[in-house]
């Protein structure tokens, strides 16, 4: 036969693998200035398929880059960037540590990419005092090679268009919101935190311009914010305020680099929002905006320099747009005929169409204050997105545009047990109320959020049960309430009900409002007595009588359409089964058996409810008795 | 040097011309001390022994006249020493006189102070030779005369070419050069990065990406996200701040299943590790020293004697040569053999043609199953899509999920206390989403062992 003998590793999948350290060493770059490319580039890391081949026969465990992913990388000029960064450094070093400061200056002066601010000033002291200090080189270094990172690559490379960017938007913002609550301590740039803040706050001023927040969720680990953006969904989470520790299992390296990255998208994404809804960018408050938020005390919160950016942090105000704003036409969906399925799809997308103009208008017309204690930040972003006033105290923050005195707010959010001067003429609520009404898109009824009322829980928005699942029944009530039902007073809310009359009446609202409910109630129940009186006079009068021997002449029964139509289909399903294949029954049987197992396990935690429901109340009446 | 100049001296002194202030010098020769005779071959010697006693009072004469009179007396003019005594001095002080008297209330005399402050000296005193010295003058003379060779040449130093640039580029309204901006520098500014337009390149493509002047166009590959979980996920609804009873508990109770697996696996690990607890007591330690000692009587096994018989110990017989007439036989039944195989196979194929029924009902079934297995192997491979992957030497594992009990759940938003850190969380995220390699925080490693000494001042106490 002859030919060459094969070797082993020569071909195949060893060779499109090469591992970190050998992809590092290729690249000729350090550790650290190896991950920065990569996830500035965005190259993963890759599990081969045969890790043992892969490794040449040994199976310790290592990271693997595709070769062709790293030969990419080869081309990018930035790996020239980090060299030279690398030499100036040397160069730096050696400078410092001979004490030639004249070689410093020229060095810094020739590395004309170098900015040393006032922050970098600092480092430097650090640096020039205790050696090399690794931090400071690390932030600093960071700092210097970000400002390769150009992006037009960002662009053509990572995201070709614009909808791919928005799509990866998500972890933009949870990163650029997060770091923006970060203290100045050190453990990032400052300036990188201001950047943060500065893009998340534009971001929240093109959710409340474009009225697109659709779901808020409040978590134990923060707050889930739900957005629709040009037809694509995006989710972020933002923290409580003052909620942090520093994890010390958290590369900040790395996140940090991260951070520039979607910063870098973030403000690119801005621009492009800003643009489709014609308004100014950077972001500009309007004419009226900026007269009423003009006070006399400004100085008190914000230096010159700062106070516009608080305004517009404040969020209290709309932004200036660069064609002046038309009232905002209802485009309406296009209709074409359709038939059977597609109708049905059109009348659904019509509806949800329809909820979310109902949405978007919620507030619209409502006068909120906030108290205080609650958090401003959050509160004032979801009552302007669905076209809520919203003002605070002047001594809260900048940028509170009416007081509360005003008489014609009409909700105040209130979240401590009790408040001392109460003005009659608006809603003392919650602050979950306003969070309800945006998952439920509609206003709900405040009597459940009043003051030191037990809050109803509040539902995650992110689930969508499929049938047979259980669903608790304060989301039951909701849904019935979205379809336009009445509340329904189950015996147990009209128990309640009662009950909290004999308990509180100093509350004069409430009262008003349980009276109009329970007028509602009342005549139901009237309705529901006359009936049975008539009931029992006629058993009375059969009972006088002797054997009722007479024959009355035959009713012709009204034919209920509805229920011979329902029993037509359950036959002919039935009959439908009966003709199914052995196999197909099998399978059929198999989905019911599921199904019913489904229905079965939520009866069975309805149940449970019920119970656990009922031994509660016989707690708390146990609990009235004894009081 | 010093000899000659009291040469000098010397000969001035006995020049004629010279007039001493003090009359005895020069003439007082009998003070002199008798000669000693001293070997001046030493400098030391030198120094001491010879006499310089006339030039030292001579240079201290020529001093005391410097100081006097503001010069040596012999070199002055007739008319500064010497005035004709006219005898009308009475005169002269009397007209002097009245004016005196009538300054005095103006000019009074100065004050002592100043006239002993006042410098007896006629000779004026030595500029210091410091307060008129500048450092590095050498260097800055120099510096100065090649900026002023160079400026005749017409070339400006750096700063003030930059000065110029600078103003040209301000009059002009353009910058000259735009400084690099950092990339987190909250006032930097963003535009329209996906409709700017770009010129269509006339170049060949080739040449431009070989000069490194047109970067290489990015594999589409590179676009496919290495997970297809969400970026963002979002906490079961049992994790609301205020949430419904049934799914906190239902959240409570995963969180409860990874613990108690969590512990099982430990439990089993320790167990595993556990070291047999056999301690040596009195009893054992006593057994194991009179092993063998005593006679055991203990009973043997009987053995099983049937058993022997049947067993085969091996091919013990030797096979024979086969004789020919087996070989033949042997060769005959193998003909016959593949002759009925043969038949058989025949026979076969003819009944096939009954049995197709059955056989595509096999093919049928061997499809069906490909196709599931097919199926299956897909659904996994989807499945895998969603897994973190091992990409180190770290195995990524779910971090512990979130929870706060019934009696940690605040009651309103004001008293809420957030549980875990979002930071935690992204990274985490991350790495599940094999973006990045799982790692753990690099340990702190001492180079050099630490060395402990007592300090001598406790050492003393002890």
């Amino acid at each position: 036969m002859g030919g060459l003998q094969k070797k082993k590793y020569e071909s195949g999948s060893a060779t499109n693998y090469i591992s970190r350290n050998k992809a590092r060493k290729k690249l000729s770059l350090s550790l650290a200035d190896f991950r920065r490319l990569c996830i500035l580039k965005g190259i993963y890391p890759h599990e081969p398929k045969h890790k043992k081949k892969v490794n040449k026969g040994s199976t310790a465990p290592r990271t693997f880059y595709l070769l062709k992913d790293i030969r990419f990388l080869l081309h990018e000029p930035i790996v020239g960037k980090f060299r030279e960064y690398k030499i100036f450094v040397r160069k730096l070093r050696t400078a410092y540590g001979k004490a030639e400061w004249g070689a410093v200056g020229r060095l810094k002066r020739e590395q004309a990419f170098v900015q040393i601010g006032p922050h970098h000033q600092g480092e430097f002291t650090c640096f020039e005092s205790s050696g090399f200090s690794s931090r400071s080189f690390i932030l600093w270094g960071c700092h210097v090679m970000n400002e390769r990172l150009k992006p037009e690559n960002l662009s053509d490379k990572r995201y070709p268009t614009f909808i791919d960017a928005l799509r990866d938007v998500d972890d933009a913002l949870s990163m650029c919101f997060l770091f923006s609550t970060f203290a100045r301590t050190g453990k990032c740039h400052v300036q990188t935190i201001q950047l943060c803040r500065r893009l998340s706050v534009e971001w929240m001023n093109y959710i409340i311009a474009s009225r697109s927040l659709r779901k808020v969720f409040l978590s134990i680990k923060g707050m889930y914010y739900q957005a629709e953006v040009l037809g694509q969904t995006v989710t972020w989470i933002v923290p409580y305020q003052f909620a942090h520790d520093h994890p010390t299992d958290v590369d900040y390296r790395v996140m940090a680099t991260f951070t520039e990255l979607y910063t870098t998208l973030l403000g690119f994404v801005n621009f492009r929002l800003y643009q489709t809804l014609n308004l100014v960018y950077p972001p500009k408050l309007d004419g009226q905006g900026e007269l009423s938020l003009k006070s006399e005390c400004e100085e008190d919160y914000a230096l010159e320099s700062e106070s516009y950016s608080e305004k517009l942090s404040a969020l209290s105000a709309s932004l200036a747009r660069t064609v002046p704003s038309v009232e905002e036409e209802e485009a309406e969906l296009d209709h074409f005929p359709a038939e059977g399925e597609d109708l049905e799809k059109m009348e659904a997308r019509e509806k949800i169409e329809l909820e979310q103009n109902k949405q978007k208008k919620l507030f619209e017309g409502l006068k909120f204050f906030l108290n205080r204690e609650v958090p401003r930040e959050s509160l004032a972003f979801v009552i302007r997105c669905l076209g809520g006033q919203v003002s605070w105290d002047k001594s809260l923050c900048i940028g509170s545009t009416y007081d509360e005195t005003d008489e014609t707010i009409t909700h105040h959010i209130v979240d401590r047990p009790s408040i001392e001067k109460q003005y009659i003429n608006r809603y003392y609520i919650q602050p979950q109320w306003v969070y309800d009404c945006v998952n439920a898109k509609m206003l709900l009824p405040v009597e459940e959020y009043f003051l030191g009322v037990t809050l109803p829980p509040h539902l995650s928005p992110f689930v969508e049960e499929s049938e047979g699942d259980y669903v608790p029944p304060e989301k039951l009530k909701l849904m019935a309430l979205q379809r336009g039902e009445k509340p329904l007073f189950t015996e147990a809310a009209a128990e309640e009900e009662e009950e909290e009359e004999e308990g509180d009446e100093d509350e004069e609202e409430e009262e008003d409002e349980d009276d109009e409910d329970e007028d509602d109630q009342s005549e139901e129940e009237d309705e529901a007595e006359d009936e049975e009186n008539l009931a029992e006079m006629e058993a009375k009068r059969a009972q006088g009588k002797r054997l009722p021997v007479k024959v009355t002449p035959g009713k012709v029964k009204p034919e209920n359409r509805m229920r011979t139509e329902q029993e037509e289909k359950a036959e002919e399903k039935r009959l439908a089964i009966m003709m199914m294949k052995k196999r197909e029954k099998y399978l059929y049987d198999k989905i019911m058996f599921g199904k019913k197992r489904n229905v079965r396990e939520a009866n069975k935690l309805a149940a449970k409810r019920k119970a656990h429901d009922d031994a509660s109340k016989a707690d708390k009446k146990k609990k009235k008795k004894k009081c | 040097m010093m000899a000659a100049a009291w040469r000098h001296k010397r000969v001035a002194a006995s020049q004629p011309g010279f007039l001493p202030l003090k009359s005895n010098l020069g003439g007082d020769s009998s003070n002199v001390k008798r000669r000693k005779r001293v070997n001046k071959n030493k400098k030391k010697s030198w120094n001491k022994f010879s006499d310089i006693q006339d030039v030292e009072e001579f240079l201290e004469d020529v001093r005391l006249q410097e100081r006097t009179t503001g010069g040596l007396i012999a070199e002055k003019t007739d008319d500064s020493l010497f005035f004709v005594d006219t005898g009308d001095k009475d005169e002269k002080d009397k007209d002097a006189q009245p004016e005196t008297t009538v300054k005095k209330g103006k000019h009074s005399k100065p004050l002592r102070i100043d006239l002993i402050l006042q410098p007896d000296s006629h000779i004026p005193a030595p500029k210091n030779v410091l307060a008129f010295q500048q450092p590095n003058a050498k260097k800055q003379r120099r510096t100065s005369d090649r900026a002023a060779k160079l400026a005749s040449m017409g070339i400006l130093p750096r700063r003030e070419k930059l000065l110029q640039l600078r103003r040209a580029a301000a009059a002009s309204g353009v910058s000259a050069k735009k400084r690099a901006v950092a990339n987190n520098n909250p006032d930097r500014t963003f535009y329209d990065l996906w409709t700017a337009e770009t010129a269509p390149e006339t170049a060949d493509p080739y040449y431009l990406e070989q000069t490194k002047k047109k970067l290489v166009k990015r594999p589409d590959r590179l676009n496919e996200k290495p997970s297809v979980l969400p970026a963002i996920e979002v906490i079961a609804p049992g994790g609301s701040y205020n949430p419904d009873f049934f799914s906190h508990q239902d959240l409570l109770r995963k969180a409860h299943e990874v613990e108690v697996k969590k512990i099982k696996a430990e439990e089993k690990l320790a167990r595993q590790l556990a070291v047999n607890e056999d301690v040596a007591t009195e009893e054992t330690t006593f057994k194991e020293q009179v092993e063998g000692l005593i006679e055991e009587e203990e009973i043997e096994p009987e053995e099983p004697e049937g058993d022997t018989e049947g067993t085969v110990t091996g091919p013990t017989a030797t096979q024979e040569k086969k004789t020919e007439k087996q070989r033949k036989k042997e060769k005959a039944k193998r003909i016959k053999e593949l002759q009925r195989k043969a038949e058989r196979q025949v026979i076969d194929k003819r009944q096939q043609l009954f049995q197709l029924r059955s056989i595509s009902a096999d093919l049928k079934k061997q499809e069906q199953r490909t196709k599931m297995r097919q199926a299956q192997r897909k659904a996994q491979q989807e499945a895998q899509k969603s897994m973190p992957r091992r990409l180190g030497k770290l195995k990524f594992q779910d971090p512990d999920l979130d929870v706060q009990l019934s009696n940690e759940l605040a009651g309103s938003l004001r008293s809420l206390k957030p549980e875990g850190s979002i930071l935690k969380d992204r990274f985490l995220s991350l790495q599940k989403r094999n973006i990045i390699e799982p790692r753990d925080r690099a340990k702190f490693k001492r180079k050099y062992k630490l060395k402990f000494s007592e300090k001598r001042a406790f050492r003393e106490i002890q």
